[in-house]
């Protein structure tokens, strides 16, 4: 041990190196361990053999804007809101829609008319939600009293929060509020007719989360999601590792070291005090400070270990909400799929779309799947819902064929030749999220993204600045608040609540 | 409805209980007394060889690898300092510092303990074992137990036990054979005497009653029920949970919450142990700041209480047992705490008290006043705090 560190950051997803690259443009010496060869977490583009490269996980995304202004992060022509790519509901006779006012005429007049209104409210509400993913939220304790270090410095964040909610204005303001607990299906009525456009809208809520257009809270989870993409469809497609390899670079030029193939083993305690890590090959590692941006279970439970932790607090993290249900199926193709380039949904109906989810229900595989389809070239890259982590018969080491089998089915009723013109697949199964890229249960968002495990209360009650019960040690991955999909938002928070 | 359990000694102690003063205690029938007075009971656990069943205590058994970590992580002590045979009392706290029960641990094994405890803790005991190797087995129907206390009992126990008891320090633990039964003798008590406690399988109990009371009777043994015992307890300075102090796991209140310092535990407190321990921060913070609550021993002044008697023409009027009842403690006329048991102390001759007092009344030598009452009347009677024990005969260790 002969560098002590300021601060160690555990992974090298887009979380971790935005936490990073703050740090280090701070002039922290700091230091990025990645447990595998490349850095990018989930947000990561990889090659599955020769001339078969896809966005392994998410497909493209982008940082929140003022992560890319502060960190000088290069965006030339990319992500610009008016050259977005479309977002498409598959129809049966082949006759596309793209959601938009003028595609969605031909459907129904009235959906087109309602549909600026739609966006008008869905971005308002996606602003509401970035500013309260701005705020660090304050230790709303479970203890009938305040915990004793609830400040009035973390009282502040909130009455700025509270003035910007007010600035979003009155009725905008009730309406994102009564939106967060609807269900998806409830809040598409609410603006639309035609069961095709709300299917549509649906099927982003439910995207990455195990829970059915008629869920509640899923009115939350597609504001969510439509704030990380800026809409319904994804954009950056095809590069995701660019996002990470910008991020990594900039760490490096900010004077940060990142290591690779680096896994950390377990985080040093000493009386409460985070010291230091473990690498798995035996390394030890001090610093001053240690971020994590695994997930929290994995991070508290096995990192840290049980033994050092608050019984309460170990009985809140084994409680977190893991419960993946995503799996991905890449096609190497002739490049003749015809697909149409941007968001690809398989949505027909709202109750389509709730089967699908009711499968993982009872720990089955969707044989009708809600897919999310990307084209990057000749590579067709598939998001495929519902795919249960815990399945009640199988084995994910054998049933990633299932997954590839029923994606192809669904797929070919809109690309009849699709089977026949692949060369090669590449299945990516719950198991494999949690084993290779380190997804806990394959889920996604390092924690369900639900109403009792947001805000304040994420990742557990009482726990949501990113603090822990461990001194030194922060929490700044996706599992946090402000965190689930690619935003950097947790990376960007954490450093805020760093002395 | 919850119907009372009796304990392995019911057939004996059901026998001998002549006033049917049965208490409830942990869900048992416990033996309030066995005459109609105390005297000679409590006389018992002073001059000669008290015989108390005290087979409701709650007892875990926590056996394997982790045994002792758990143990370490639950309770204040060191217990990997523990040797084998070594008995430790201590208290367990919540992560805020408050204490939620208290009892012994007996390291019978390298990796085996027994704990007993006022209530049910297995629930606590279980979510703070995740990731544990170690097994937790209630054991409290299984193993019955006796405290035998006074100064006569080594005697009684060299005659009675296979090995002698002789080298048997204060707090250690040996194993032993009573009628050839397989016990565990602890020299432990809740009188502040010279004591024992002998811990025996519950279908070995009533063997071991008989033969205790048969060689005992040549020094004066006693059955003796649990009301004797909280008068012998409280000049000892031992308290109770639910009668001096609340449990933090069902306060309802955060003021009726007690740490360890505040009841006097300090000595028990180990905040240099190594790792994580529950409470360890709170109490850490505590340590450093200081309590606003200390519990102390409170003599109320026996003139003072003639004075207040006198004015209605009475002697000074006090229960024959201990009291469990709250009673304000005032300086001037400002209530500054209150005194959770009192009780007549027949070998101290004194009224005394467990008191609980804010900050800074509970310095030694302090003047306060208790309220009594007289012929239906409110009255303060003159008082000192006290260090506690009150009562510490040079045989409770040697």
């Amino acid at each position: 041990m002969t560098k002590i560190y300021d601060c160690i950051i555990i992974g090298a997803g887009h979380n971790g190196l935005v936490a990073a690259a703050y740090l280090a443009r701070q002039g922290k010496k700091v230091l990025v361990l990645e447990r595998r060869a490349i850095v990018g977490g989930s947000v990561v583009t990889e090659s599955f053999g020769e001339n078969f490269q896809a966005d392994s996980i998410y497909a493209g995304g982008t940082l929140r804007p003022d992560i890319i202004k502060d960190l000088g992060l290069d965006t030339s022509e990319k992500n610009t809101r008016s050259t977005r790519p479309p977002f498409i509901s598959l129809q049966a006779d082949g006759n596309h829609l793209i959601l938009d006012a003028e595609s969605i005429k031909r459907i129904s007049e009235k959906d087109a008319a309602r549909w600026p209104e739609f966006v008008r409210f869905m971005n308002k509400a996606a602003y509401i939600l970035d500013a309260a993913y701005a705020t660090i939220m304050p230790r709303l304790s479970t203890l009938p009293r305040l915990p004793m270090n609830f400040g009035i410095r973390e009282g502040y964040g909130l009455l700025e929060l509270g003035l910007e909610l007010r600035l979003a204005g009155r009725k905008d303001m009730l309406n994102f509020i009564r939106a967060l607990p609807m269900t998806a299906q409830e809040l598409a009525e609410e603006y639309f007719e035609s069961e095709i456009v709300k299917a549509a809208i649906a099927s982003v809520a439910i995207h990455g989360s195990t829970l059915g257009t008629m869920s509640a809270g899923t009115g939350y989870t597609l504001i969510h999601n439509w704030l990380n993409r800026g809409g319904l469809a994804n954009i950056n497609v095809g590069k995701a590792g660019e996002i990470t390899q910008t991020l990594a670079n900039a760490v490096k030029s900010f004077g940060g070291e990142i290591r690779t193939e680096a896994e950390v083993a377990n985080i040093k305690v000493e009386n409460q005090i985070a010291k230091g890590v473990v690498l798995a090959n035996g390394e030890e590692i001090s610093a001053n400070q240690i971020l994590s941006s695994a997930d929290p279970k994995h991070t508290l439970l096995k990192l840290v270990g049980a033994q050092d932790l608050p019984p309460e607090f170990i009985w809140h993290t084994q409680s977190i909400k893991m419960r993946g249900s995503v799996a991905k199926v890449h096609l190497q193709t002739n490049g003749e799929h015809g697909i149409p380039a941007g968001t690809v949904v398989l949505a027909p109906s709202i109750k389509y779309l709730e089967r699908a989810y009711d499968a993982a229900k009872y720990g089955e595989i969707s044989e009708k799947p809600y897919l999310e389809v990307t084209t990057s070239g000749n590579v067709v890259s598939i998001h495929f819902q519902f795919a249960p982590y815990q399945l009640k018969t199988g084995d994910w080491r054998l049933d990633g064929k299932k997954v590839e089998k029923f994606a192809i089915v669904a797929l070919s009723e809109y690309f009849p030749n699709l089977q026949s013109l692949i060369s090669n697949s590449h299945v990516i199964t719950p198991l494999d999220l949690e084993t290779t890229y380190g997804l806990a249960e394959g889920d996604l968002n390092h924690g369900q993204l639900m109403l009792d495990q947001f805000l304040f209360m994420r990742p557990i009650p009482g726990w949501s600045n990113h603090k822990t019960p461990i001194d030194n040690l922060y929490l700044c991955g996706s599992g946090v608040h402000g965190g689930g999909g690619v935003s950097g938002a947790a990376g960007r928070n954490v450093v805020k609540v760093l002395k | 409805m919850e119907k009372l359990r009796t304990t392995p000694f019911h057939e004996r102690t059901s026998a001998l209980c002549q006033p049917q003063n049965w208490r409830k205690w942990a869900g048992y029938f416990a033996a309030g007394s066995y005459e109609h007075t105390l005297d000679r009971e409590y006389w018992a656990i002073r001059n000669s060889a008290a015989l108390i069943d005290v087979s409701p205590l709650i007892k875990y058994v926590i056996k394997g690898k982790d045994a002792a970590a758990l143990l370490h992580r639950v309770t204040t002590r060191d217990i990997h300092k523990m040797k084998v045979g070594q008995v430790a009392y201590t208290g367990w706290c919540d992560e805020e510092g408050k204490l939620i029960d208290d009892g012994t641990v007996t390291r019978l094994e390298e990796s085996t303990f027994r704990l007993t405890a006022a209530e049910p803790n297995l629930r606590w005991l279980t979510m703070n074992a995740v990731g544990m190797d170690v097994k937790i087995t209630e054991v409290t129907d299984d193993v019955a137990a006796l405290s035998f206390q006074g100064p006569n009992t080594r005697k009684v126990l060299n005659i009675v036990a296979e090995k002698p008891v002789d080298e048997l320090k204060y707090f250690r633990m040996m194993k032993n054979k009573i009628n050839g039964v397989e016990v565990t003798i602890s020299r432990t008590g809740y009188t502040g005497d010279l004591g024992y406690e002998i811990w025996m399988d519950a279908k070995d109990a009533l063997p071991i009653w008989d033969k205790l009371m048969e060689v005992g009777s040549d020094y004066g043994i006693a059955p003796v029920g649990i009301l004797a015992m909280d008068m012998a307890r409280v000049e000892a300075g031992l308290f109770m949970l639910d009668v001096d102090y609340t449990s933090a796991s069902h306060a309802w209140i955060e003021p009726q919450k007690s740490s360890p310092f505040e009841l006097g535990l300090d000595w028990t407190v180990a905040l240099d142990k190594p790792g994580y321990f529950v409470g360890r921060r709170a109490l850490e913070r505590e340590k450093r700041e200081g309590s606003t609550w200390k519990m102390m021993g409170l003599e109320v002044d026996w003139v003072g209480m003639e004075n207040i008697f006198k004015q209605v023409g009475l002697p000074p009027q006090i229960p024959g047992m201990a009291v469990r009842g709250s009673l304000p403690i005032f300086v001037g006329n400002v209530q500054v705490g209150y005194a959770s048991t009192s009780t007549w102390s027949p070998v101290l001759k004194k009224y005394i008290a467990l008191a609980h007092l804010q900050k800074p009344y509970f310095e030694i030598g302090m003047d306060v006043r208790m309220e009594i009452t007289v012929e239906h009347h409110r009255q303060h009677a003159p008082a000192k705090v006290v260090k506690l024990p009150f009562y510490e005969p040079e045989w409770k260790k040697k």
